[in-house]
């Protein structure tokens, strides 16, 4: 009974995750364009990628717009955080809708909306336009993740440092924000990646100059199904692998390289 | 002479809600004072007053004759240690007892040596490197003991600092508490529910009930002398007995339940002839005996439960469907029987007379 249901498990596992590696073989392969099982191995798609600007220079974009996209939106929902979740307002609750309708509206409808609207404004198929619309779509991630965090932060921490002299902004230098320093960076690291993956709106406005590499890989694929797509989603693969396990490594190296956390009584 | 800290005419309300209402006190340089009262009783919310987090809606507060009214709680120089410490997470045992020297702008090496003194003052010399979530609850005390004391501050708040700690930890950092205090001499104000920690630790009680301090005093004025009948049921046990004055002067009543007796002359309040009040008798004032004694007023009881806890023991008898509590040393306990008749004997200076 119990060994059926750790199969079932597995099975499904497997059948759900098998895509996420299949793109590995599929890089190394040696085919003219993208199939499975492969017909032979070489690195040959690995060079083409590092070596073809029509593959470098939407790589190089869409790092450009996710890190510019971070700081915006960092610079928008940190104040806005600290606004919803301590102070008590008129319009409190519908400025809470606000900031959750990206997630809501569908990303075709917005991106539609972002087409024409930008259009009239001047700034489609611009950069800035790009970093504009992932803006506001990283606007409820980040939300969601800091006001859990911001929640979950004993103000008595902020008393006592007043009482031991620091001034409110001292309090927040010093205390606040080293405290929600691990907020910080998770929800910074969602707002990068949802720019970074994002494909639909980045196909009606980036146009030729703000180029993503999702946009990239999704007009490529309606092209020739070249298998350089396989060698990035292979490496963006590795780099979020790499991500995951680091606190592991590195809570492994520090037990056995720290000191050990143990306790003991204090000498007298 | 003025005393070092003030509060008079202090007054607080949140809406239509009273918090405090009139609370007046002296206190003297160097002084431990327990703010003793029920949650919600206005204990906390004075604390709050004092360190600056919140602002009273009448009243004045100096230190050291100067309204301190208008500072903002950085620059009050007040050390306060929280209910759950507010230890800095991010902070190292030395970090966090240096913060307060930061902020005074004392260079890092020396304020790290100071934060490590202080740290041997309270008795964690050798964890100084040590993270919050590292150290148990005492030492995590310690160390917001340490670092609400190593600036030297004018005055030193204590809210509810022993809640967290289990009863042996408890007794000992109280004891540790009051060393620290009588080395540094720093006026202290400590918040508690909890009456044996207001006994054993101060030199004034001040007993809040309902937003108003009920009483003041020292802890044994305030056990042997309550001045209202909440301090008599909220400090020690006490049995309550209802009476009607019959002469204030001879400071005589007739209660239903003791008959005619007299009470102490000494703090007790202007009554009227025939005034309703309440008598008090502590258990451990009460004498039993199989006869009336001499020299006592008497009533008699019949025993219905006896609790032993070895060195004492508790008998509590029933008078006509009213509890009487009864004090009895360890070894006369076993000699007594749940059923049995007895008489209660007690004193005139042990019947004290309080307010409503």
């Amino acid at each position: 009974m119990n060994a059926s249901f750790k199969l079932i498990g597995l099975l499904v596992v497997l059948f759900i995750a098998a895509p996420l590696v299949i793109v590995v073989p599929m890089s190394l392969s040696s085919a003219p364009s993208l199939q499975f099982p492969p017909p032979g191995y070489w690195l040959g798609y690995y060079a083409q990628y590092f070596s073809d600007p029509t593959w470098l220079r939407p790589t190089f974009n869409s790092i450009v717009i996710a890190l510019a996209n971070t700081v915006l939106t960092m610079l928008l929902v940190v104040p806005a955080t600290f606004a919803l979740v301590r102070h008590k307002f008129w319009g409190k609750s519908l400025a809470n809708i606000m900031m959750m309708m990206p997630m809501a509206v569908p990303h075709i409808v917005m991106a539609i909306g972002y087409y024409s609207y930008f259009g009239q404004l001047g700034i489609v198929f611009s950069k800035l336009g790009v970093i504009l619309a992932h803006t506001c779509l990283s606007v409820p991630i980040t939300f969601l993740v800091l006001s859990a965090n911001l929640k979950g932060f004993d103000r008595t921490l902020e008393r006592a440092a007043r009482s031991l002299g620091a001034t409110p902004s001292q309090t927040f230098i010093h205390v606040t924000l080293p405290i929600l320093r691990p907020g910080l960076l998770i929800s910074s690291l969602f707002a990068f990646i949802q720019s970074f993956d994002e494909t639909v709106v980045a196909i009606f406005i980036s146009g030729r100059n703000a180029e993503t590499l999702p946009r990239k890989m999704f007009d490529s694929i309606r092209q020739d199904a070249d298998p350089v797509i396989a060698v990035i989603s292979t490496l963006l693969f590795l780099v979020v692998l790499a991500g995951l396990l680091a606190p592991h490594v590195l809570r492994l190296t520090r037990r056995l390289f720290g000191r050990p956390a143990t306790h003991t009584e204090p000498r007298s | 002479m003025t005393s070092y800290l003030q509060l008079s005419g202090l007054n607080k309300t949140f809406g239509t809600f009273t918090a405090l209402e009139d609370v007046n006190l002296d206190v003297q340089k160097g002084e431990f004072i327990t703010f003793l009262g029920p949650s919600g009783s206005g204990k906390t919310t004075t604390l709050m007053i004092i360190a600056g987090f919140e602002k009273a809606t009448h009243g004045a507060i100096t230190l050291e004759g100067q309204s301190i009214a208008a500072l903002a709680p950085q620059d009050r120089n007040i050390g306060i240690v929280f209910q759950n410490y507010a230890l800095f997470p991010h902070k190292t045992a030395e970090e966090n007892v240096y913060f307060p020297l930061q902020m005074r702008k004392v260079k890092r090496a020396e304020g790290m040596a100071q934060a490590r003194k202080m740290l041997d003052l309270v008795g964690l010399g050798g964890f100084e490197h040590r993270y919050p979530k590292e150290l148990s609850g005492g030492q995590q005390q310690r160390v917001a003991l340490a670092r609400a004391l190593v600036f030297e501050p004018d005055l030193l708040l204590l809210d509810e600092p022993l809640g967290a700690l289990d009863k042996n930890l408890r007794e000992s950092m109280q004891i540790e508490i009051k060393r620290i205090q009588k080395t540094l001499g720093v006026t202290t104000i400590f918040v508690t529910h909890d009456q044996t920690e207001a006994m054993s630790m101060s030199d004034r009680i001040v007993v809040f009930s309902n937003g108003r301090i009920e009483q003041a005093g020292a802890p044994l004025d305030i056990y042997h002398k309550p001045s209202t009948r909440f301090v008599a049921d909220f400090i020690g046990e006490s049995n309550l007995v209802p009476a009607t004055i019959t002469d204030p002067a001879a400071q005589t009543a007739d209660s239903p339940l003791l008959g005619a007796m007299s009470y102490a002359a000494e703090g007790a309040p202007a009554v009227r002839a025939g005034q309703e009040v309440t008598l008090v008798l502590r258990p451990e004032h009460l004498k039993l005996s199989r006869a009336p004694l001499e020299g006592y007023h008497s009533a008699q009881m019949k025993i219905e439960t006896i609790v032993n806890f070895g060195d004492s023991g508790l008998v509590i008898g029933h008078k006509d469907g009213t509890q009487l509590r009864v004090r009895v040393p360890g070894v006369d306990v076993v000699i007594l029987q749940e059923g049995d008749d007895c008489y209660v004997n007690w004193t005139q200076e042990h019947v004290y007379l309080v307010q409503e």
